[in-house]
């Protein structure tokens, strides 16, 4: 199956960096998923819940505020000042 | 001659002592704070990579025009963001980046931020125009240099300055410091990617998401790079105090040894005083 390479910074630290399913964030647009084989894209991120479906098909939620969204061959990056797991 | 010297010896002594117990004990400190500031300055590495390669991407390959903030424009005035240390006793870390700004500064008429106070009290000293200040560059959090960013991308914009350029010292290793002047507007053309033809989908579009992204992308320069300079101030401390500390070894050998000989001749001199007395 085909997946996206998902990494998730901020310049305190990066928080993801490995294959990924699906994710799912809150642009300024509204909500937008990111799959395999997505166009080039970028958007700016707005405040809110960003859903990460791993590639073991687990899906874990987490807060970003700010930033953008970055996707350019399958390398998706997500850069935010804030990034917090809903889990810790 | 002999016993008075005899007792500056002994104070001598006993002052450089206290010296190297000071020494010691800063490079300690500097040792135990570089552990600290060497995980940050690598957690703060990934963004910067990341972040560069997408701010080039929306400023280049987007489907719209290209924006101000990458073309170059005539420099009449610039301002440096100086990120020096908080304290001295750092070998010539400070020095260093005065020297070095000296000597860039010589073709315009400029002005400074400094980060830390060593940098805030040498330009207030220096009389050079100081826009705003932060004092400390230990601790230094993304609000602060959020601030900053906002503060300079608005006197870009009013075109008050045509460069902003931000000094900091980068560090290589524990021995090896270099400092470093990135422009940060017009972004720097040394990082861009190379130029093809891949077109990417901006939304909303490229301008309001370079508007959007640039204080966060240049807040997180600014401090990434203070992140680096503090790692880079420990270090050259470290090293300062190192060498302080073995110079002050071997000074107090030197001077027990003097210490030695002028006791030595001390007694020599009373036992020829007896021995001449005896005779008589």
């Amino acid at each position: 199956m085909a997946m996206i390479h998902l990494t998730i910074v901020t310049p305190e630290g990066k928080f993801y960096d490995d294959d990924a399913q699906r994710v799912m964030v809150r642009t300024t647009g509204g909500e937008v998923a990111i799959l395999p084989r997505h166009i080039d894209y970028s958007a700016s991120l707005g405040e809110g819940e960003a859903r990460v479906t791993e590639a073991d098909g687990n899906v874990r939620r987490a807060k970003v505020s700010g930033g953008i969204l970055h996707v350019a061959s399958d390398q998706v990056h997500v850069i935010t000042q804030r990034f917090e797991w809903a889990e810790q | 001659m002999a016993g008075a010297s005899m007792k500056d010896i002994k104070l001598r002594i006993r002052s450089v002592e206290s010296t190297m117990q000071i020494t010691k004990a800063m490079q300690l400190v500097a040792s135990s704070k570089l552990r600290g500031a060497r995980a940050r300055m690598e957690a703060s590495r990934p963004y910067m990579k990341v972040a560069r390669t997408a701010i080039w991407d929306i400023a280049l390959h987007n489907t719209g025009a290209q924006s101000h903030y990458v073309v170059p424009r005539e420099v009449k005035h610039r301002c440096y963001i100086v990120i020096a240390g908080d304290r001295g006793l750092a070998g010539s870390y400070n020095s260093n980046m005065f020297k070095r700004i000296e000597w860039d500064s010589r073709d315009a008429n400029w002005c400074v931020i400094p980060i830390g106070r060593k940098a805030r009290d040498y330009y207030a000293h220096q009389g050079v125009p100081i826009i705003t200040e932060i004092e400390k560059v230990e601790g230094l959090t993304l609000e602060q240099c959020g601030e900053i960013a906002q503060h300079i991308l608005d006197a870009y914009d009013d075109g008050t300055y045509e460069e902003i350029v931000l000094a900091y010292t980068s560090f290589v290793s524990v021995l090896t410091q270099k400092t470093k002047l990135k422009p940060l507007l017009p972004l720097d053309a040394h990082d861009a990617p190379e130029r093809t033809n891949r077109q990417m989908l901006c939304e909303p579009d490229a301008d309001s998401m370079l508007k959007g992204f640039l204080p966060q992308y240049l807040a997180g320069l600014i401090y990434s790079a203070a992140c680096d300079s503090f790692a880079s101030e420990q270090a050259a401390r470290r090293v300062a105090m190192d060498s302080a500390t073995k110079n002050a070894g071997e000074m107090i050998e030197d001077l027990s040894l003097r210490y030695n000989r002028a006791r030595q001749s001390s007694i020599t001199q009373e036992l020829t005083e007896i021995v001449a007395g005896a005779e008589h």
